[in-house]
C-alpha cells in the first residue's frame, strides 16, 4: 500500500460509519443469520435453535406446496415478462414515433408506477369482482358468459393478479426502453427507410437489434421483480384460492411468520434468495458486457 | 399530420385508456354515494360526495396512519440523503484501502430481496427491543436502499469535475467542510432524486410495516389499506376513498417532479 492510501482513512471512517452500521446491522447480519436459521427447527421465540441439518431442505423438496409455489412464481413472471418486455417495448417504439402529445402518453404509462402494491391490489380487487367493472364490461358489450369473479376462479386468479402487477410496472420498462431507443443512431432508420422498410421491418431489423443488451437486462429485472412479489397477492387472495396464487414470498411469510415454523421458513427464503442471486450475477455480467 | 402515423395513435390511445382507466374508475367511485353504483363504473359521480373519504379519514383512522407515513416516510428521506451521500462521497474521493472490496460488499446488499430477509430481521429487531417501534421499520428502510443510493451519488459524484473538490482543499477546509459547503450543494440534482425515490418506496412499503407496527396507533396507510379493504370488499366507495388517501399524496408528487421519478425508477428497477 503506497503511504497516501491512509492519508483519508480517518474521514473514511466518519463518512461510512452510519452507512455500514445500518448495512450490516440490518442486512448482512440478517442474511447470515437466515443461512443458520435454515439448519434449525427453530420457532422463532424459544431459546433453544435446535440444529436439524439439511432437514429443512429435504422436506423444502418434498413439499408439494412449495413446489407448487415455485411453479405459481415461474408462471407469474412468465406472464409479467410476455406484458412488461414484449408489449413494453413495442409501445415504446410506438411513442418514439414523431407524434404529438406524447408527454400525455407517458404520464398514462408511467403513474401506475408510483402506485404502492396495496393501493393496485385494491384497485384491481375490485375491478375482478363479480360485479366489478370488468364483469360490467363484459356483459355490456354481449360477453357476458365470460363475466366471473376472477380472483375466485382457480385458473384465472394468477393470471388476473400478474396483469394487475403488470399494469403497475409496465410504465417503469417503457421508460427503460424508450430511452434506450432515443440511443440508437437515427442515421440506421434513415438509411433503412430509404430502403424502403416499413415501420414492422424497421422495429424488427433495427430497434430490436440494437437493443439486445436492454432487453435482456429488463428480462432479468422483471424476472427478480415477479420472485419478489408480495403485496399484491397478501392484500387480495393471500395465496388462495386454495392455492392457486401461492408465491414463493407468501408461502415463507405463512410458514415463517404465521405458523412459527421459522427454520422452514427460512429455508424457503434461502431458496428464493439464490434464485435472485443467481439472477443478478447474470445481470452484472450482462451490464459489463454493454459497457 | 401524416397519415402513416394513425395505427400509432390508435393504439397509443387505446392502451394509455386501459392503463389510466383503473385509476381514473378510482376516483369516480371514490366519490359515489351508495347509490350511485347501481350506475355503470364508468359513469362520473353526479353529484359528488365525499363522504367517503370523511369515514375512511375520521371512522377508518386514516388521519392517525396518514400521521404515522409522513413521519416515517420524511425521516427516511432525509437520513437517506445525508447517509447515502456521506457514504458515497468517501467512496467516490477518498483514498483508503478496502474501498473495492466495501464496494463488492455494497453489491451484495443490492441483490437482498426484503421478502427473503424479513425472517431473521425480525428477531434482529426483536433482540434490540425495536419491534413495535417506528425506529425499526425506519432501521430497516434504511440499510435495504443505501446500497442503490450509494451508487447512484457516487456515479454522480464521479462525473464532477475534480477541480471542484481539489480547489476547496486548497483553501484549507477540511473533509467535512469540503463535504458540507462544496460536494453536498453540488450534488444536489442526485440528493432530490434520493429524497423523492426514498420517500416514494417507503411510503409505498407494505411487509416491513406489516411486520414491526402490528399496534394500531402506530399503523401507516399501507397496512391500514391492507386491512381496511380487507374488511370492505362490498364497499367499493371506502375502498377507493382509502386507496386514494395513499395514493393521492405521491401522484402529487410524481406531478411536480416527473424527470427525477422517471430517471430514479429507471436506474432504481434494479432494487
Amino acid at each position: 500500500m503506497k503511504k497516501s492510501s491512509l492519508r483519508d482513512l480517518g474521514s473514511a471512517c466518519f463518512f461510512l460509519a452510519p452507512a455500514f452500521f445500518l448495512y450490516i446491522t440490518f442486512v448482512i447480519y440478517p442474511t447470515l443469520d437466515l443461512f443458520r436459521f435454515s439448519f434449525t427447527s427453530w420457532d422463532g421465540v424459544s431459546p433453544v435453535k435446535q440444529w436439524v441439518g439439511i432437514r429443512n431442505y429435504q422436506e423444502l423438496f418434498s413439499d408439494r406446496i412449495f413446489w407448487q409455489a415455485f411453479r405459481n412464481t415461474l408462471l407469474w413472471a412468465g406472464i409479467v415478462l410476455l406484458l412488461n418486455v414484449f408489449v413494453a417495448l413495442v409501445l415504446a417504439a410506438l411513442i418514439a414515433e414523431p407524434i404529438r402529445g406524447r408527454v400525455g402518453f407517458q404520464l398514462a404509462y408511467f403513474l401506475p408506477a408510483v402506485q404502492a402494491g396495496v393501493v393496485t391490489a385494491t384497485i384491481w380487487r375490485w375491478m375482478y369482482q363479480p360485479n366489478g367493472v370488468i364483469n360490467v364490461f363484459l356483459r355490456t358489450i354481449g360477453l357476458g358468459r365470460f363475466a366471473r369473479g376472477w380472483l375466485g376462479d382457480f385458473t384465472l386468479a394468477l393470471p388476473a393478479l400478474a396483469v394487475a402487477s403488470s399494469w403497475m410496472s409496465m410504465g417503469v420498462n417503457i421508460a427503460i426502453f424508450l430511452g434506450g431507443i432515443q440511443n440508437i443512431d437515427p442515421t440506421l432508420y434513415e438509411a433503412a427507410k430509404i430502403d424502403g422498410a416499413n415501420r414492422f421491418q424497421l422495429f424488427r431489423y433495427i430497434t430490436v437489434p440494437s437493443l439486445y443488451h436492454t432487453i435482456v437486462i429488463v428480462l432479468i429485472l422483471s424476472t427478480i421483480g415477479a420472485f419478489k412479489t408480495f403485496d399484491i397477492v397478501w392484500a387480495t387472495t393471500q395465496g388462495g384460492p386454495v392455492r392457486a396464487t401461492e408465491l414463493l414470498a407468501t408461502y415463507t411469510y405463512k410458514k415463517g411468520m404465521l405458523e412459527a415454523r421459522y427454520g422452514y421458513g427460512s429455508s424457503i427464503a434461502v431458496f428464493l434468495m439464490l434464485l435472485i442471486v443467481l439472477l443478478s450475477a447474470f445481470y452484472f455480467f450482462q451490464q459489463k458486457r454493454e459497457a | 399530420m401524416r397519415w402513416g402515423l394513425v395505427p400509432v395513435y390508435i393504439v397509443l390511445f387505446v392502451t394509455s385508456v386501459l392503463m389510466a382507466a383503473p385509476l381514473v374508475l378510482t376516483v369516480f367511485s371514490s366519490l359515489k354515494s351508495p347509490d350511485q353504483f347501481l350506475r355503470a363504473p364508468w359513469i362520473p359521480p353526479s353529484p359528488p360526495v365525499f363522504d367517503n373519504f370523511v369515514s375512511a379519514w375520521y371512522k377508518g383512522r386514516f388521519n392517525v396512519y396518514f400521521k404515522n407515513s409522513v413521519i416515517i416516510s420524511t425521516i427516511d428521506a432525509s437520513l437517506m440523503a445525508l447517509i447515502a451521500t456521506m457514504a458515497a462521497y468517501a467512496l467516490a474521493f477518498l483514498r483508503f484501502p478496502g474501498n473495492r472490496a466495501l464496494l463488492v460488499i455494497l453489491i451484495l446488499g443490492l441483490m437482498a430481496p426484503v421478502t427473503a430477509l424479513i425472517l431473521p430481521l425480525y428477531t434482529v429487531m426483536n433482540s434490540f427491543g425495536l419491534v413495535n417501534t417506528r425506529l425499526a421499520v425506519i432501521a430497516a428502510d434504511l440499510a435495504l436502499a443505501l446500497p442503490f443510493f450509494i451508487f447512484i451519488v457516487r456515479a454522480y459524484f464521479l462525473n464532477l469535475p475534480a477541480e471542484l473538490r481539489d480547489a476547496a482543499k486548497v483553501d484549507g477546509a477540511n473533509e467535512f467542510q469540503v463535504f458540507w459547503n462544496v460536494m453536498f450543494p453540488l450534488a444536489k440534482p442526485i440528493v432530490v432524486v434520493v429524497v423523492l425515490l426514498e420517500f416514494l418506496w417507503s411510503w409505498n412499503d407494505l411487509l416491513l410495516r406489516l411486520v414491526f407496527l402490528t399496534k394500531d396507533p402506530l399503523r401507516t396507510l399501507t397496512v391500514g389499506l391492507l386491512f381496511f379493504q380487507g374488511l370492505h370488499t362490498h364497499d367499493p366507495g371506502g375502498s377507493a376513498a382509502a386507496a386514494l388517501i395513499l395514493a393521492g399524496p405521491v401522484i402529487i408528487l410524481f406531478l411536480l417532479f416527473q424527470r427525477q421519478f422517471i430517471q430514479g425508477l429507471t436506474q432504481g428497477a434494479f432494487k
